[in-house]
C-alpha cells in the first residue's frame, strides 16, 4: 500500500482528486469563489495534464475524481476528458447545467455506463429567487437539464447552495426537496452547503469565513499549482488566492501529495473541526 | 518599504500574511517575513529548503560568525547587490566588525586594508577572486587561503561565500526591496 493510500485509509487525505478544469464560465453568480465569469482568463489545465495526473493518482491509491471550474462543460474536449478519468475511477463534475444543448447531450453518449455523475448547483425551489443570484433563465435550463441526464445514464447530483444552511427556511428547502425528487434525483443525492466568503463572496455579509481546519484535505490540481481542497484556488479582485496553495509543482503528482499529507498530519485532532462541505 | 509590499523595480511581489500558503505560515508567524522568504513564498516547495540550506550554510557554525560576514558581505558588494549589502552591513556591524571594515568591505576602502589579520586578509582576497572573476581561481591567491585555513573551513567558508552569491543574483534578480527595519538601522548608525 502506498503511503497516499495509507493517509486515505487513515481519513488524513480525502480519496477524491480534484481538478479545475478552466476557470470562465457562461454565468457570473453573486457567490462564486473563483469570480467566474464568460470574460475572465481561462487558466486551463491541458487535457493531457488532466489524464496524466489521474492515472499518476490511481496508482498512488486515490479512488475518485472531481472536475470543477469555472464551468467545466465549457471546454470542447471535457467530455473525451472525463470518460477517461471515468475509466479509471468514479467522476465527480461540477457544472450548472445550463449549456446542455443538443450536440453537447449527444457527446455524453461516450459516457454510457461509466461512473459519472453530475452535481448540477439548484439553490432555490422558485424560478424567481433562484435567478437573483444565479443570472436569469438558470432556473429553467436547471429544471430543462437534469432529465435529460439522467435519461442517458449520467448520475445527477443537487447542490444548494445558501448563506446558512442551519438558518435556512425549512419550508422553502422541502419545496426544494420536493421538486429534486420529482426530477428523479434522491435525497441521498442533495447537497446543503453554505456560501465561503471567497472570491465574488469575500466583499460582503455572506456565508461564513473559513480556514485550512474547516475542509477536508482533497488535493486539488490547477493550472497555478496544487491546494489542500477544491475550496482553496479561489481568485479575489482578479487575483488568486494562495493563503490554501500546497505547492506549484502539480507533476509528478506524488511532490504536492506528499506535501498535503505532511501539512495535514500536523493538524491536531482537535483542530478538526470540518464542515463537510462538497 | 514594508516586508509585504513591492518596490517600483522588484519583479515579484512580496507575498502578504494574508495570502501566505500552507509551508510558508510558520515563516509568518511573527508577522511579515523578510523579504526573501516573501518573495519565495510564492513557490512553497523551495522556500522550506532553500532557507535551511541558506540557514545552515550561513548561520552559526564552527566558523565564526565574524569569519562568515567577512566572506557575505565582500561577495555582496562584489556582486554589486544591494538589498544583501545593506541588510549584511547591519549583520556585520552586530558581529563586531567596526565601521572601517564595513566601509572598506563595502568597497569603499581597499578591502585588505582595512584587515590587520592574515587569515582575514587572505579571505577577502579569495572571496573577491570567488566572486568577481570566471574561470579557476589565482593560484597565489588560493595558496594565502590554504595557508591560512583548514580543509573544513575552507569547505565552510566556500559554501559560504557561493550561497552569498546565489542570493546576491536571487535578491538583484527580483529586485528586493530592503525592509523598513534595515533602513531604520543604518540611518541610526549613519550608513544610510
Amino acid at each position: 500500500m502506498t503511503s497516499t493510500a495509507e493517509a486515505i485509509e487513515d481519513g488524513v487525505l480525502g480519496a477524491r482528486l480534484w481538478f479545475y478544469s478552466n476557470y470562465h464560465c457562461n454565468l457570473t453568480c453573486t457567490y462564486c469563489l473563483t469570480e467566474s465569469a464568460p470574460g475572465v482568463p481561462r487558466r486551463e489545465l491541458s487535457a493531457p495534464a488532466i489524464v496524466a495526473a489521474a492515472e499518476e493518482a490511481a496508482e498512488m491509491g486515490f479512488t475518485a475524481f472531481g472536475i470543477t471550474g469555472g464551468e467545466p462543460f465549457l471546454r470542447e474536449d471535457l467530455t473525451r476528458i472525463v470518460a477517461r478519468l471515468a475509466s479509471i475511477a468514479p467522476t465527480l463534475i461540477l457544472s450548472n447545467a445550463t449549456v446542455f444543448n443538443a450536440r453537447r447531450l449527444r457527446e455524453l453518449a461516450a459516457l454510457e455506463g461509466l461512473p459519472v455523475q453530475v452535481q448540477i448547483s439548484l439553490d432555490r425551489p422558485d424560478p424567481d429567487v433562484n435567478d437573483e443570484m444565479r443570472g436569469p433563465g438558470n432556473f429553467a435550463k436547471v429544471i430543462d437539464a437534469i432529465p435529460k441526464l439522467l435519461e442517458r445514464g449520467i448520475g445527477v447530483r443537487i447542490a444548494t447552495t445558501v448563506d446558512d444552511p442551519e438558518t435556512a427556511d425549512p419550508v422553502e428547502m422541502e419545496r426544494l426537496c420536493e421538486l429534486h425528487r420529482s426530477l428523479g434525483v434522491p435525497d441521498c443525492d442533495h447537497v446543503v452547503r453554505p456560501i465561503i466568503r471567497r472570491g465574488r463572496a469575500s466583499g460582503g455579509d455572506l456565508g461564513r469565513g473559513v480556514a485550512f481546519e474547516d475542509f477536508e484535505p482533497e488535493l486539488t490540481i490547477t493550472a497555478d499549482g496544487a491546494f489542500s481542497t477544491p475550496f482553496g484556488p479561489t481568485v479575489t479582485g482578479g487575483r488568486l488566492d494562495t493563503d490554501l496553495l500546497v505547492t506549484r509543482t502539480t507533476s509528478p503528482l506524488r511532490r504536492p501529495a506528499a506535501a498535503l499529507m505532511q501539512i495535514a498530519g500536523e493538524q491536531s485532532a482537535g483542530q478538526d473541526a470540518r464542515i463537510g462541505i462538497r | 518599504m514594508s516586508a509585504a509590499g513591492t518596490s517600483a523595480s522588484s519583479a515579484v511581489s512580496l507575498v502578504p500574511p494574508d495570502q501566505a500558503p500552507l509551508l510558508a505560515r510558520p515563516y509568518y508567524a511573527g508577522g511579515a517575513p523578510s523579504p526573501i522568504v516573501g518573495a519565495l513564498a510564492h513557490v512553497p516547495e523551495l522556500l522550506g529548503v532553500t532557507m535551511a540550506f541558506v540557514g545552515a550554510a550561513l548561520g552559526e557554525s564552527f566558523v565564526s560568525a565574524r569569519l562568515k560576514e567577512i566572506a557575505i558581505l565582500r561577495a555582496s558588494a562584489v556582486l554589486g547587490c544591494h538589498y544583501c549589502v545593506q541588510t549584511h552591513t547591519v549583520v556585520a556591524l552586530d558581529e563586531g566588525l567596526d565601521r572601517a571594515e564595513v566601509r572598506a568591505l563595502c568597497g569603499e576602502e581597499p578591502a585588505q586594508d582595512a584587515f590587520g589579520e592574515d587569515r582575514e586578509r587572505a579571505l577577502v582576497g579569495w572571496v573577491q577572486e570567488l566572486a568577481g572573476q570566471r574561470g579557476p581561481l589565482d593560484d597565489d591567491v588560493q595558496r594565502r587561503m590554504t595557508g591560512c585555513f583548514s580543509e573544513p573551513e575552507i569547505v565552510e567558508l566556500t559554501v559560504v561565500a557561493t550561497a552569498t552569491i546565489m542570493l546576491n543574483r536571487f535578491c538583484t534578480a527580483l529586485g528586493l526591496p530592503v525592509s523598513d527595519a534595515t533602513h531604520a538601522r543604518l540611518r541610526a548608525e549613519g550608513l544610510a
